[in-house]
Order: C-alpha cells, then sequence, then structure tokens
C-alpha cells in the first residue's frame, strides 16, 4: 500500500498571549497513513491531536518537520496538497445555518470551483445514500444534530478528494445516529477506497472501524498500532489474580513501585505487567509473604482499557514487529 | 478561469439567498437608502443659494453613493473573516484548493455587484419620485468605476489580513467611516495629494461625469496613470499585505480563533 500522507517530526510551540510562556503542543510525531486505511489519532485533551490534525490540513505551519500529502509538501504546495484532503474540522459548526442542505453541499462545490451543472448528479447520489434526500429544502438550523454531522460529512465527501480528515466525528451523537454515521465512514472506506484519519475519543469507534492507531499523549506518539494487535499485546499481560490471604502493608509497597497501575480490594489483584518477564517479579512480591494464590486469570483487555494504560504511562510497550 | 467563476457565480448566489433569509435586515437597508436619497433630492434644494442647488444635490448624492459602496467594499472581507471565524465556517474556506482569498475577492465582488445594483434601481426610483434626474453617462461612468473599485479592493485585503490576526476589529470600521467620508467627500481641487490616496481619483473622476457631464475624452493622460497606477499599486499591496497576514496566523495558530 502507498503512504498517503507522511508527518515527519513535526513540532509545533505555541506561546501564551499574557505569560509568554513556550508551550509544546507536539513534539516531533511522526507516522504514516497508507491508502485505504481508517487511522485513529487518539489521545486525551490537550494530547496535541486537534494540532496535527491541523498541520494535515495546513491550517497550521509547523515549527520543524513536514507533513506530505500525495507527494506534496503541505507548506510549499498548500494549495495542490489541498487538492487531495478535505475535512470536517469542527463537526456541524462548518455549516452554513442559514442555508439549506442542498444550498450547503452547492457552496462547497463552488468554493472547490466545481459549477452547479457539473456537481449536482453527485450531490443528489450524496442526499440518498446519507438519507438527507427528503430534508434537502430544510434549513441547516432546524436540523438535528445528527443530521447536521451527516451533512457535514457528506460536504466533505462531495469533494471527492481520496484523504478525508475527521475530528470527532461522533461527538454528542446519540448511539443510533452513530451507528449510521460509523456505517457511513465504513462504506466510505471499502467502497469508495478512501483513506481517512479519525480524530476521536470514542472507543467503540475505533475498536469498530480503525485499522491502525496512533495515540498521542503530551505532544508525542506513545503507540502506533494496528488496533487488534495492541489489545492482543495487553491481553496477554493483564492478570487478574484471586489471593488466599490479605496482602501485607510491605507488599502493597513493593506492588506500588513495581506496578503503578495494579489495582486491589477484596483479595482480588489487578496488574498490568509492562514485560512478559515481570510476572516473576510479581511472583516475587506474593512470594514474599507466602501469600496463598487460589487462582490466575489473564484478563480480557477493551481497546478503552489499553488506550488509558498507554496515555496514563503504563504503556512503555514493546511494538510489534508486523505492524505495517 | 472557468473554476473561478463557478466560484463567483457561487458567492453571488449564496449572498442573495442570505440577503432573501435576512430580509428584514435587507428591508430595512433598502428603506434607509431610499429615504435617504429622497431627503437628499428634496431637503438640499431648502439649503443654501437655491441657484446652486441642482450641483449640491448631484455633489451630494454622488458622495453618499461611494461613500456607501466604500463602506461595503473595504468592509468585505474583513466581516466576512470575523463573522466566518465565529460561526465556525473559516477553517473550512480555508481547505479550499482554489486559495481563500479568491473566495473572498469572489464574495466581495458579489457583494458589490448586489450592492450596486441596488443602488441603482433605488437611484432611478428616488429620481422618478422627485422628478430630478441627473447625468448618468454608463460608458463613461463605468470604466472609471471598475478602477476605482480595484483600488478600494486592496485596501480592503489590508483590512482582512489585519482581521485574521487580532478578529476583533469592530471598532477599527467604525473609525474608518469617518475617515472614508473624509476621503469620499472632499473634493481633490481641495485636497490634491490625496489624489494619491486610494480610490480618492476615481471618486472625483465620477463625481465629474455625473455632476459636469464630461466624458473620458475630458480627462488628461495624467488622471488616467494616476486612476490606473493607484488601482494597481493599492490591490497589489492588499494582496500581499493579506497573504503575509494569512502567514503568520498560520504559525501563531490564531487563523479559526474567535
Amino acid at each position: 500500500m502507498g503512504k498517503l500522507i507522511e508527518v515527519d517530526r513535526v513540532k509545533k510551540v505555541y506561546k501564551k498571549r499574557k505569560t509568554k510562556e513556550r508551550i509544546t503542543a507536539v513534539d516531533h510525531v511522526s507516522f504514516h497513513v497508507n491508502k485505504g486505511e481508517i487511522l485513529g489519532l487518539l489521545g486525551p485533551n490537550g494530547a496535541g491531536k486537534t494540532t496535527t490534525i491541523k498541520m494535515i490540513c495546513g491550517l497550521l505551519v509547523p515549527d520543524e518537520g513536514n507533513v506530505m500529502i500525495h507527494g506534496y509538501d503541505i507548506v510549499k504546495d498548500r494549495l495542490k496538497a489541498l487538492r487531495h484532503i478535505s475535512a470536517v474540522l469542527e463537526g456541524n459548526r462548518n455549516l452554513y445555518w442559514r442555508l439549506t442542505v442542498k444550498e450547503n453541499l452547492e457552496y462547497f462545490a463552488g468554493n472547490r470551483g466545481f459549477g452547479r451543472r457539473e456537481i449536482t448528479p453527485k450531490i443528489e447520489e450524496l442526499l440518498v445514500r446519507f438519507r438527507l434526500k427528503e430534508k434537502e429544502n430544510e434549513l441547516v438550523n432546524n436540523l438535528s444534530r445528527g443530521m447536521q454531522q451527516k451533512l457535514a460529512i457528506a460536504v466533505a465527501m462531495m469533494a471527492d478528494t481520496d484523504i478525508i480528515l475527521l475530528d470527532e466525528p461522533t461527538l454528542g451523537l446519540d448511539v443510533e445516529t452513530g451507528y449510521e454515521v460509523r456505517k457511513l465512514l465504513r462504506y466510505i472506506t471499502e467502497e469508495e477506497g478512501k483513506t481517512i484519519i479519525i480524530s476521536t475519543h470514542d472507543m467503540p469507534v475505533v475498536q469498530d472501524l480503525c485499522h491502525r492507531t496512533v495515540i498521542i499523549n503530551k505532544g508525542k506518539v506513545v503507540a502506533d498500532e494496528k488496533v487488534d494487535q495492541l489489545i492482543q499485546l495487553f491481553d496477554t499481560r493483564a492478570y487478574t489474580i484471586k489471593l488466599g490471604d490479605p496482602l501485607t502493608d510491605k507488599q502493597v509497597l513493593e506492588l506500588q513501585q513495581a506496578f503503578p497501575m495494579y489495582e486491589y480490594g477484596d483479595r482480588l489483584l489487578n496488574v498490568t505487567l509492562e514485560q512478559e518477564n515481570d510476572i516473576y517479579l510479581l511472583m516475587d512480591i506474593l512470594r514474599g509473604n507466602q501469600t496463598k494464590i487460589e487462582k490466575i486469570d489473564r484478563t480480557a483487555v477493551n481497546f478503552e482499557e489499553v488506550f488509558m494504560k498507554l496515555v496514563k504511562g503504563a504503556g512503555e510497550y514493546e511494538k510489534v514487529p508486523s505492524s505495517s | 478561469m472557468k473554476k473561478f467563476l463557478h466560484l463567483l457565480s457561487g458567492n453571488i448566489r449564496k449572498e442573495y439567498i442570505e440577503m432573501k433569509r435576512y430580509w428584514p435586515n435587507t428591508l430595512s437597508m433598502i428603506l434607509t437608502i431610499f429615504f435617504i436619497f429622497l431627503t437628499m433630492f428634496l431637503g438640499i434644494q431648502f439649503v443654501g443659494d437655491p441657484n446652486q442647488a441642482d450641483t449640491n444635490i448631484q455633489y451630494v448624492i454622488v458622495n453618499y453613493i461611494f461613500w456607501y459602496l466604500t463602506l461595503v467594499t473595504l468592509q468585505g472581507p474583513g466581516f466576512t473573516i470575523t463573522i466566518e471565524a465565529t460561526r465556525g465556517t473559516l477553517e473550512q474556506l480555508y481547505m479550499s484548493p482554489m486559495g481563500v482569498w479568491k473566495i473572498f475577492l469572489a464574495r466581495l465582488l458579489g457583494t458589490v455587484f448586489l450592492h450596486v445594483l441596488i443602488m441603482i434601481v433605488l437611484l432611478f426610483l428616488s429620481m422618478f419620485v422627485t422628478n430630478q434626474w441627473l447625468h448618468l453617462n454608463p460608458l463613461s461612468v463605468i470604466p472609471v468605476f471598475i478602477f476605482t473599485i480595484i483600488g478600494m479592493i486592496g485596501v480592503s485585503f489590508i483590512i482582512a489580513g489585519l482581521a485574521i490576526i487580532v478578529k476583533q476589529i469592530q471598532a477599527f470600521l467604525q473609525i474608518l467611516q469617518f475617515i472614508l467620508m473624509a476621503l469620499t467627500f472632499i473634493p481633490l481641487s481641495v485636497a490634491p495629494l490625496l489624489a494619491y490616496a486610494p480610490f480618492v481619483k476615481g471618486i472625483d473622476m465620477i463625481r465629474q461625469i455625473m455632476i459636469y457631464n464630461m466624458t473620458l475624452g475630458d480627462f488628461h493622460l495624467t488622471d488616467y496613470s494616476i486612476l490606473i497606477g493607484s488601482a494597481v499599486v493599492y490591490f497589489v499591496i492588499g494582496m500581499m499585505t493579506y497573504l503575509r497576514c494569512e502567514r503568520i496566523a498560520m504559525e501563531k495558530g490564531v487563523l479559526g480563533q474567535y
């Protein structure tokens, strides 16, 4: 698969207006996105996701590093690169609320240089596929949030670019609409071969849709891995241990030092090991007081837990070599 | 060029739709202009020397039209940036591979076109109601008007550059009204150096065409040199300033901020 987007050691530092304090929002972040891939860009609030997305869109100039879109440098050849990207950056706020659904599509088409006559078949197709046909003459102001979100994605689709960037596409949507949006996004990649970057906090979206995920924390990439491989990696290192005796204060202290993310209560101990060999360290701590072990289970981990572990620092994980 | 024409027609259409949707605002604007025209046609007869009444009326009306159009043109892109940043659509405009300055230019041309149209209709309506007719010579007015507007567009992009960085420019736009009033109302015979200020030469030439019935052949080469030269210079300065400010906003990360 060819690389459509290459983010190479980009750095962005902001200066606070009042204190003049310099804050590094993105610190030498590198990753790439292959053609036809859905990449999840994740991270806690303030991690640097939106800054990264904006640098990919060419709305922000990186202080260091560069972003290549389809072989074009987004800073030096911005307009050429933009022919290949469309984006939904602020969801329903990206639309003109006093224009109708159809007028919005026509207006944004005009802004990309498409004539009304030439774009009409595409608009009709999008209205049907996004189930907006019945609302085509409705003001955006009168639509539900879910419909507005679908329209924002339809606007991005209308440009027929091969790359689509979506910032929080399911934010504030109910379960049903969120599911519908996910279905649409899957259709877009599977049937139309589009390449998508989704920045989101919605873990089911990532687990359900994304082929690969880049997790950013404090401006740095802490994981760049296929979603199932990340889960698998943590799955094999998460244990629930049922103890026959309570832990002593000394053991609790040793656990705190060795496994900061451990959970203990009611003689149940949940531990995620940073490395496979850490199992020996854990056994040493438990053996120290001859603690009786009744049962050891491997814990099933979902993506949300993997994410939490990575961003909270428990995730100095070993990269899986087979990842693309 | 074809793409720019699509961009232009899309933006004229959007301006027209928004004028229709915000009809109370549009209606009050139309009524205000109409009553100002009527007041000028009827009121000035009772002020000053009755022998000069016709010239006075024509002078004031031409000045008012150009003050209004200058205001609309100069505020255009700056006002668009402020509004779009508040709505959240500004960054979406920046995603266009056409280049956002072309979108602002298309929207500005759309706004000017619609306002000129409204002005012409209202001016004829006022002349009809009061039965007083100005000398209108479109063949002479239109070429001078086009160069005058080009200079105005240049200045409007300087203001847009300011808006893209600081966003809050309403107070500045208020002051600008009075500066423009001075630039459009003061005749060049009183302040000849103002000919080098943006768009003043053009307005003065149009005033002479409309009031003294002059034609394009009556002007000197110097007049045309100043008219065309200032249009080109201010347009280039405006675009360069805007593009530089846009780059600064992208470096500082303040493009979509409000």
